[in-house]
């Protein structure tokens, strides 16, 4: 009996919260919300904020087209694949206390995982035959490289700080580092965390390819680069899971340096039953993380956004490899000496 | 005198590598491959040679703890050492040949089609 | 007690296959039932001997001709097989069975078959005899036998670009590490007066010395050239180029292996120097230089087996760099990762052989669009190409995890900040890899099919079955890291570490106390990151389950659209090749496209990441006049290395 109820709470976990339900809702309201204050920062009145679900939804009524020089199976189940690592990558962050599946994936895990939902687009892209594919795709992977490196560091410097003060040296596990945070205090507000902070903030525009650093998709040069010959339902599923991204990295980010705002919550709650506290305060704590959420995007999104031109991809590179990476670098040099 | 030997050994290897560093023709690094291994040799008889000693050949009822004689094994080891050393001189020259015959020289500048 | 002859069993069936191909060779059924025995005999050998081994942990020790130590002194020939030996010979095996099974139909077009088996078993018995044996200058002449075996090898095919120019490269430079090899094992015997591994672990350490040292420098140089380390990288890369694919798979899955396990005895077992932290410091480096100058070489290569051949030494340097931390998560984690790295680059070999054998041309600027005429080689390349590139669940991500894993500990355990740069150095390292191949990938799977391969077909099953078993050790071993670090690797680093039951078990109870000798690390597999792919892919497969219910049933006519396109595709190949083939069937699209021909455009090889390269222009520019191709030049950097390595030893010893 346990068996079944284990085995439909995991269901739960995956199809409704935090897993595809959630993320669909979330990860396309997080992408109307962007581009609602991208249009208000241009003085534009911009979409209904639910206009990327109006688009999902005609996109999936529209048919399919299959350029003659693609491979069949990779071009129709890359846009899949896709989808569903990147959600199974939310799976693993925690909602501040509560983490659905523990114990399956550490931080270095979660950040190979990031590449999945990247190299089925690039795979998409590349079985499509198209040129302007071909070019997108090898500005994805110069993308990929040059966010690598400073996300690698980042999270070195996190797992250092947060394993020196629980005393094993270092820590990779996600549910820890947030554990600790919300006993100790959020890592923002070190100041050794001070320049990841910053680094990961110019990170996550560059992994979800938002404006300055879109050089893969440039629509004006390469047609939208890697999604050029995609149509109908698989491109309603590439602009999914292109979403949910943006919720995966904000995510993310709360849980390495924001994960001790979720601390007061459930401490609001102690002498209620714990059914009420249980669920009341996973509630919060979604309702918390969304917003801090949308206030990531609002930082590093649709502020860069409105404010910068596109980068050549060269000198995307560039600035990847010496500013973003020289800030990470900073931290982590700060958490080896224990600052 | 077992000195001169190790020097001469030690020259013998040197040369044989500058002969392959330095000598821009496939015949000749050939003979620097075989004047090395020349030099391995000559380091490994001196290795066990006794001064005064003789030759290692007994039966079990001669050996006494007395008796003074080379030590046998780098000897062995030598014989196979001259056998590979003779192989790879065999089957470089037999690829010098092809290389001529391909290539139309035996000048390794000339021989580079592989680079980069 | 017939366990004790099963070493030298399967060492003698490689060599007694080799022979009598010699002489019964002439048929190709008989070729080909000797080879297929010769390479499945030892495999089943070495499989049988892994519960007494790697599970009870013994050591067969075996004497030939039953000449046992007298007075504890060695003088017979000995062959001894501890965890180490046995991983090793079991990859072995492994590589070369499923070589074998390629090479039936692979090398079935080409004239002197008979001799092609006769020096692949040559090489086989060469390479299983190293790893198996117990005596120094046993080893020597088995790695002359490889080396030589491999060098005729590479110039099988002498007609092939390049084939005799990478054969006489390699013979003079592999010559030189061989020299090595025999001047440090003579060195060492002018101090111990014995060849036999376990007396002089038990003899040297305790004695170490400028002669011994220099000894040290000499071997691992020798067995560095058989690993192609950096400098002695473009050896491979020019070999495995001109090779045919089951050689080039013999040459990096085995040959590498070989010397990989040369330095891994010499360092941790026979001199004992890992504790040293600027041996460790020797290993890691040159592992990490290794791992990255290859891998930047890779991406600037524009033929497919080139590339490869970059790649296999990247990937050694994961290896080395691994072993040189001296901790046990550490070798573990590097054994993990040769053993990984025999499947995939097996895999990816006999890949770009079938690629070679169909089409004719490994040049990734001609090649594209391959995967609509061979769809089958193109799934086992992606699963050798995800694996390559660390993607989990595939089993290069697990061993690569472990050695981050690995590499961050010990920074952390020895304060050390510069342990940190290997990690970040793995981890791009693993990045450029994946680029390498989804450039790859692009140019000749995808993309764009030219005219000259319209009649390309997949090749022949015997060649697909080779494959298969690559690659489903290749997933097998990713989803079960437990079951290999538990019965492979530990078992392995446990041997690394216990030299004194290695010297025990050939010399007598009580012999390695008796030089006052010491297992001095306590050995312990903790790490503290968490792994588990089956609940991984579980919950991918459920998560993939529900998107395509959702993807299909939300939708609308899917597959009338698919089936429309079938139909289109066939009104389209009755037309010619056009763009967008679903305009045919209806022409509603003629707006769009007008109908016109497509033209031709790939983006190929060269072509790809260039925001990437034209950043590094400067150091590929000099890398690629460094590597000159002159024969000249790559001996100078043997001896250069040659000469630091000693001036090392002596100075900082």
């Amino acid at each position: 009996m346990t068996i079944i109820i284990d085995g439909l709470r995991y269901l739960a976990y995956i199809l409704i919260f935090p897993g595809f339900l959630f993320c669909f809702l979330t990860g396309l309201l997080l992408c109307g919300i962007d581009r609602k204050l991208v249009a208000r920062m241009q003085k534009r009145i911009g979409p209904p904020i639910l206009q990327p679900f109006y688009d999902f939804f005609k996109l999936l009524g529209k048919e399919t087209i299959v350029p003659a020089a693609a491979n069949k199976t990779v071009f129709l189940l890359a846009p899949l694949v896709g989808l569903a690592a990147q959600v199974v990558l939310q799976l693993f962050i925690p909602v501040f206390q509560f983490n659905a599946f523990h114990g399956v994936a550490d931080v270095i895990v979660i950040l190979y995982l990031l590449l999945i939902p990247a190299l089925s687009v690039i795979l998409g892209a590349a079985s499509s035959g198209s040129p302007y594919a071909g070019v997108g795709l090898s500005r994805e992977m110069v993308t990929v490289l040059s966010v690598e490196l400073p996300l690698v560091l980042v999270l070195l410097a996190v797992a250092k700080t947060v394993g020196n003060a629980i005393g094993t040296g270092l820590c990779f596990s996600l549910t820890d580092i947030v554990n600790y945070q919300i006993a100790n205090g959020s890592l923002i507000t070190r100041l050794s965390m001070l320049p990841a902070v910053a680094a990961m903030l110019l990170i996550i525009p560059g992994e979800t390819g938002s404006h300055p650093f879109d050089a893969a998709e440039a629509e004006t040069e390469i047609c939208e680069g890697m999604l050029a010959e995609y149509s109908g339902a698989p491109l309603a599923v590439y602009k999914l899971s292109h979403a949910i991204k943006l919720l995966t990295l904000t995510s993310m980010f709360v849980a390495l340096f924001l994960g001790g705002i979720g601390g007061g919550v459930m401490a609001m709650f102690t002498g209620v039953s714990p059914v009420v506290a249980g669920s009341v305060g996973l509630l919060l704590e979604i309702l918390i993380l969304f917003v801090l959420c949308v206030v990531l995007v609002a930082i590093c999104v649709s502020l860069i956004h409105a404010v910068t031109a596109r980068l050549r991809i060269e000198q995307l590179f560039k600035y990847y490899w010496t500013v973003v990476t020289g800030l990470a670098a900073i931290s982590v040099v700060l958490a080896w000496y224990g600052l | 005198m077992i000195l001169l030997n190790y020097m001469a050994s030690f020259f013998l290897i040197v040369l044989g590598l500058y002969c392959i560093v330095c000598k821009y023709d496939l015949m000749k690094s050939v003979i620097g491959l075989s004047i090395m291994d020349y030099g391995v040799n000559l380091l490994i008889i001196t290795i066990g040679f006794n001064p005064g000693g003789t030759a290692p050949i007994y039966t079990f009822g001669e050996l006494k703890p007395e008796s003074f004689f080379v030590d046998p094994i780098p000897q062995a080891l030598t014989l196979t050492s001259i056998v590979i050393g003779a192989c790879v001189t065999a089957m470089s020259l037999s690829l010098v040949i092809k290389l001529k015959e391909m290539y139309g020289t035996t000048d390794t500048h000339e021989i580079r089609r592989l680079r980069g | 007690m017939m366990m004790q002859h099963y070493p030298i069993l399967a060492i003698m069936t490689y060599f007694l296959g080799a022979f009598l191909i010699v002489i019964f060779g002439k048929a190709r059924a008989i070729r080909n039932a000797v080879g297929f025995l010769a390479t499945a005999v030892p495999l089943c050998l070495l499989i049988m001997l892994v519960k007494p081994v790697m599970m009870n942990g013994e050591i067969i020790a075996y004497w030939m001709g039953g000449r046992v130590p007298a007075g504890g002194y060695a003088i017979g020939i000995a062959l001894e097989v501890d965890a180490l030996s046995l991983f090793f010979g079991l990859l072995i095996a492994t590589a070369v069975f499923a070589a074998m099974l390629y090479s039936f139909s692979y090398m079935s077009h080409d004239d002197n078959e008979p001799q092609y088996y006769t020096l692949f078993l040559m090489l086989c018995g060469g390479v299983m005899g190293l790893v198996l044996s117990g005596d120094l200058f046993n080893m020597f002449i088995m790695v002359e036998i490889l080396t030589f075996a491999a060098v005729a090898l590479t110039a099988f095919r002498n007609t092939v670009f390049g084939a005799l120019e990478a054969a006489f490269k390699y013979l003079v430079v592999g010559s030189i590490g061989s020299s090595c090899i025999l001047a440090g094992t003579i060195m060492l015997y002018a101090q111990a007066h014995t060849l036999n591994f376990a007396q002089l672990s038990a003899m040297i350490p305790g004695n170490l010395n400028v002669a011994t040292m220099v000894a040290y420098a000499l071997l691992f140089i020798g067995f560095c050239t058989k690993a192609f380390l950096v400098p002695f990288h473009p050896l491979a890369a020019d070999a495995h180029g001109a090779a045919p694919a089951p050689v080039s798979v013999l040459i990096s899955g085995v040959l590498t292996k070989s010397g990989l396990y040369g330095i891994i005895r010499l360092t941790y077992i026979l001199f004992r120097t890992m504790n040293l932290g600027s041996v460790q410091f020797w290993l890691v480096f040159l592992g990490s230089v290794s791992m990255f100058v290859c891998v930047t070489m890779a991406l600037a290569q524009h033929d497919f087996k080139r590339l490869l051949a970059f790649h296999s030494i990247s990937q050694i340097g994961y290896v080395l760099t691994a072993a040189g931390l001296a901790t046990a998560l550490g070798v573990s984690a590097g054994l993990y990762h040769a053993m990984n790295h025999t499947l995939f680059k097996g895999l990816l070999f006999l890949c770009a052989g079938a690629v070679l054998h169909e089409t004719g041309t490994t040049d990734l600027d001609k090649l594209g669009g391959l995967s609509k005429k061979m769809p089958q080689t193109t799934v086992l390349f992606l699963v050798g190409a995800f694996s390559i590139s660390g993607i989990p669940p595939f089993n290069g991500f697990a061993s690569k995890w472990l050695i981050y894993q690995a590499t961050y500990q010990k920074a952390v355990e020895s304060g050390n900040i510069g342990f940190v740069l290997v990690t970040i150095c793995c981890l791009v390292t693993s990045t450029l890899t994946l680029a390498s191949f989804v450039k790859v990938t692009q140019s000749v799977f995808f993309g764009q099919l030219p005219k000259e391969y319209e009649n390309v077909r997949e090749v022949s099953f015997g060649m697909r079955l080779a494959m298969g078993l690559l690659a489903l050790l290749c997933i097998v071993t990713g989803l079960f890291p437990g079951l290999v670090t538990s019965f492979l690797t530990e078992p392995a680093a446990r041997a690394v570490f216990g030299a004194n039951t290695y010297i025990n078990a050939m010399m007598g109870a009580g012999y390695a106390e008796g030089f006052g000798l010491v297992d001095a690390l306590p050995v312990s597999f903790l790490s503290v990151g968490v792994w588990s792919p089956i609940s991984w892919l579980c919950l991918l497969m459920i998560m993939l389950l529900a998107v395509a219910i959702v993807a299909v049933s939300t939708k609308y006519d899917q597959v009338s659209a698919l089936a429309r396109t079938a139909a289109a595709e066939e009104a389209a190949a009755a037309a010619g090749p056009r763009y967008g083939s679903g305009s045919l069937a209806e022409g509603k699209y003629e707006l769009f496209f007008g109908g016109e021909e497509t033209v031709f455009s790939q983006v190929g090889g060269d072509d790809m990441f260039w925001g990437f390269k034209h950043n590094w222009r400067h150091y590929f520019s000099f890398m690629h006049n460094l590597h000159s191709g002159i024969v000249n030049d790559y001996s100078l950097w043997a001896v250069i290395a040659l000469a630091l390595a000693m001036l090392y030893a002596i100075i900082v010893l």
